[in-house]
């Protein structure tokens, strides 16, 4: 192995790495990295974002760094990786290990600066957004999967086989000279992984590997996780979830806070206190009350859907590129056909499907903001036909998958009272945004500006949004990615709490264990058309 | 036959210059109609057109200004209010200058419009040219589609929340203001994690790059790009020559 200081950059100053002891090569129990984080803060933070952790992991094994959203663990997951790094993004004191290379870290200008590049030639880190991995500048797969060995200046003979040995391990062979932009989610995150692995690394931190893939794309990860473990790669799992992977895991650590309140094997921890606390999803989520709902079958519905006929690319063009779905990728054929659906008051069903099917299609329908080729929507005993989106807004509330998109205002108040007061007049306006952020548990950050929020407080604040202008039909585009116990909770009673006022709510999941658990209805679009499952 | 990225790049470059140092006007009108013609029949007429309208139409209305109305050296006037004298020598001086931008506006916009991105990427890598440089230029080269797109996700999402865009001036200036919060916010925060993932796969490096895509670079169009260096220049100077003497004031 090297020595530490192709790690390194800068002068003599730098603290190289010291050889293992008694000359010896390194041991089979020598961890592949190892952290002893004192404290690290970010430039201008007073605030410490992670303190007293610590974390070793040994090649060939998984690790789970579990906890709920602003719990620090994609922070820890970018100091280990060498993504965020001391002095250059903020303040760190403590060690970093790569197998016996070892730097240490006081927080002054004497500390040695990490060279990323190289450094990521022994962790490789997955970002939650794969899409933020890819270099964008390249225009096949098998070019961005080389772009890293291009920038080190790996002759190309060279390139090709490794571009080849990494799309077989990772299952991208077929899609080698398929443009980035247009592969679906779990393609996506699989080439991110690829970009990571295709350096060899000791070390891959993946941050919520499995967020928002249907059950093809998290087995085949979970395929891509096994293969990288058998190869002798040091795993480290980051996620808000105790999911069937994490729960496959040999290690725990649980950070809340910022900080490790428990860490162990997985059947010590189970679904203890602290996994709770930490807001730790446990898989099979706690079940709602739906069936304890009132279920008005008489009642004129909220929401109808006759004979809807759609597909991209023959006449309808208007929001066509951008609603396209998760995978970006333009159906040749109808998505949807001949569909039906009817939502009463006070009723709450879930659309599930694989990525890709026309969920979020579907759900642009009750809006107007894609309009049927065929068929009719019926919002409250009315047609929507040549409504304007913004005035069908007052009775169909949505919450998009990318919350950011919805927010525009200064604080988080005057976020959720935009356009309340035309809406429900002056005096009842305020009232109903603070019961909004309320119901949320949003109180507290009124006066925050919403870019500063996480991006799982974001969600709830779009949700909010929506909430408090009371529409009749609440449309939710998958609600659940990214929320930690907590939100989860929250999304949960608000939900409960609109289908109890009489609103009929239609949520998109692709978690079918979720809509089992928080819907009276499940409907599974499939083949254009909705089942009832 | 496909065109190597440089060879458009020459070719639009000097068909540029080309066509300033002719300075004739009808000359300048038949490049600019022929980079449409191009425009047209490489299927990108519609947005070289829009592009070139939002650039030329201030230009053509100042030049208008300037030139059509308050010509110093105009004699033949064909109309006057106050000050303001039309003039066909200042209209004509206008027409000169507009049709001559409007080439190399023209043949530049074609140019961009329909080079391959990666193809230039990878052939100023092969002359060296420092990567950053060049993912800047490819960044440009695609920040306008990849905003659109943003830009009616972001309206969709906001119409979603009961915004209601009028047809009117103010409510669209209203609307874009507020569409242009998440865009800013958006681009930096994901320009920030870019630059992270960047930095890990080893962008920075100052060391020699390969590259893996391969481009053809057939003799005759090498040659082909010397042949229209040569004229540029050769341009350039037969204009230098005849027309500096005549346009320095004695």
């Amino acid at each position: 192995m090297a020595c530490g200081g192709a790690y390194v950059t800068g002068d003599g100053r730098a603290q190289l790495g010291q050889p293992a002891e008694d000359g010896q090569p390194a041991a089979v129990t020598l961890p592949a990295a190892a952290a002893r984080i004192r404290s690290f803060s970010f430039h201008g933070d007073a605030v410490e974002a992670l303190r007293d952790v610590q974390l070793a992991v040994l090649p060939g094994t998984l690790t789970a760094v579990l906890g709920g959203s602003g719990s620090g663990k994609t922070t820890l997951g970018k100091l280990i990786a060498g993504w965020l790094r001391g002095g250059h993004s903020g303040v760190l004191r403590g060690s970093l290990a790569l197998g016996a290379d070892r730097l240490e870290f006081h927080g002054g200008s004497g500390d040695p600066r990490i060279n990323p590049a190289a450094w990521s030639g022994r962790v490789g880190y997955v970002p939650q957004d794969a899409a933020a991995m890819l270099s964008s500048v390249r225009s096949t797969v098998a070019e961005e999967l080389a772009f890293g060995l291009e920038n080190r200046g790996v002759p190309r003979l060279e390139m090709i086989r490794q571009v080849a040995r990494i799309a077989e391990q990772t299952g991208l062979s077929g899609l080698l000279e398929r443009d980035p932009a247009e592969l679906s989610g779990g393609e996506l995150r699989r080439l991110a992984v690829a970009c990571a692995a295709i350096a060899d690394p000791e070390v891959l931190v993946l941050d919520e590997p499995l967020a928002s893939l249907d059950a093809d794309g998290a087995s085949q990860l979970r395929t891509l996780v096994d293969r990288l473990l058998d190869a002798g790669t040091a795993v480290v799992l980051l996620s808000q979830t105790a999911d069937a992977l994490a729960r496959s895991a040999g290690h725990w650590i649980v950070l809340n806070g910022g900080t490790v309140t428990a860490e162990g094997p997985p059947a010590e921890l189970g679904n203890g206190a602290a996994l709770r606390d930490a807001g730790v999803v446990a898989e099979g989520l706690p079940a709602g009350t739906p069936g304890d709902l009132p279920l008005a079958a008489a009642s004129t519905p909220v929401l109808e859907l006759r004979g809807i006929g759609f597909g991209y690319g023959s006449g309808e063009t208007r929001g066509a590129r951008s609603a396209r779905g998760p995978a970006g990728v333009v159906p040749p054929v109808a998505l949807l056909r001949d569909l039906d659906l009817t939502v009463r008051p006070g009723e709450i069903v879930a659309i599930t499907g694989p990525n890709g099917t026309g969920k979020s299609t579907l759900l642009r329908h009750f809006n107007g903001l894609l309009r049927p080729q065929a068929g009719e929507v019926r919002v409250e005993g009315g047609g929507i036909d040549r409504i304007p989106t913004g005035r069908i807004a007052a009775s169909v509330g949505m919450l998009f998958q990318q919350p950011r998109d919805q927010l525009f205002e200064r604080t988080v108040l005057r976020e959720v009272g935009f356009g309340l007061r035309r809406l429900a007049g002056a005096e009842a306006a305020a009232g109903r945004a603070q019961e909004a952020l309320a119901a949320v548990g949003l109180s507290d950050a009124a006066q925050a500006h919403p870019a500063e929020l996480p991006s799982s407080r974001q969600r709830l604040l779009a949700l909010a949004t929506v909430l408090a202008r009371r529409p009749a039909v609440i449309a939710l585009d998958e609600p659940t990615v990214g929320l930690d116990r907590h939100g989860l909770e929250r999304l949960q009673h608000a939900i409960a709490a609109a289908a109890a006022r009489g609103a009929g709510v239609v949520l998109v999941t692709h978690d079918l264990a979720y809509a089992r658990a928080n819907a009276q209805r499940i409907l599974a679009l499939d083949g254009g058309s909705l089942r009832e499952i | 036959m496909r065109l190597h990225p440089l060879t458009a790049l020459t070719a639009a470059c000097c068909a540029a210059v080309m066509t300033t140092a002719a300075g004739s006007w009808p000359l300048s009108v038949a490049v600019a109609l022929a980079a449409v013609l191009l425009a047209a029949r490489t299927g990108v007429a519609a947005r070289v057109l829009l592009a070139a309208g939002v650039i030329l139409a201030p230009l053509f209305l100042s030049l208008l200004v300037l030139h059509g109305l308050f010509f110093p050296e105009g004699h033949t006037v064909l109309a006057q209010w106050g000050p303001a004298r039309v003039t066909a020598e200042g209209l004509g001086f206008a027409l000169e200058l507009a049709s001559r931008t409007a080439a190399c506006v023209l043949l530049l916009l074609l140019f961009s419009f329909t080079v391959s991105v990666p193809d230039l990427l990878t052939a100023l890598a092969a002359r060296r040219i420092p990567p950053q440089f060049s993912f800047v230029l490819a960044a440009t080269l695609t920040l306008v589609p990849a905003m659109a797109e943003r830009l009616e996700k972001i309206r969709q999402a906001q119409e979603a929340r009961g915004l209601v865009v009028g047809r009117g001036l103010l409510s669209r200036l209203a609307a874009a203001r507020l569409q242009a919060v998440p865009l800013v916010l958006g681009l930096v925060e994901d320009a920030g994690l870019r630059a992270q993932a960047l930095d890990a796969r080893g962008f920075g490096t100052t060391g020699p790059r390969t590259s893996y895509r391969q481009l053809q670079d057939p003799p005759a169009q090498r040659i082909f790009r010397a042949t229209a260096l040569l004229l540029a220049a050769a341009a350039v100077v037969l204009r230098l020559s005849t027309a500096w003497p005549a346009a320095v004031p004695t």
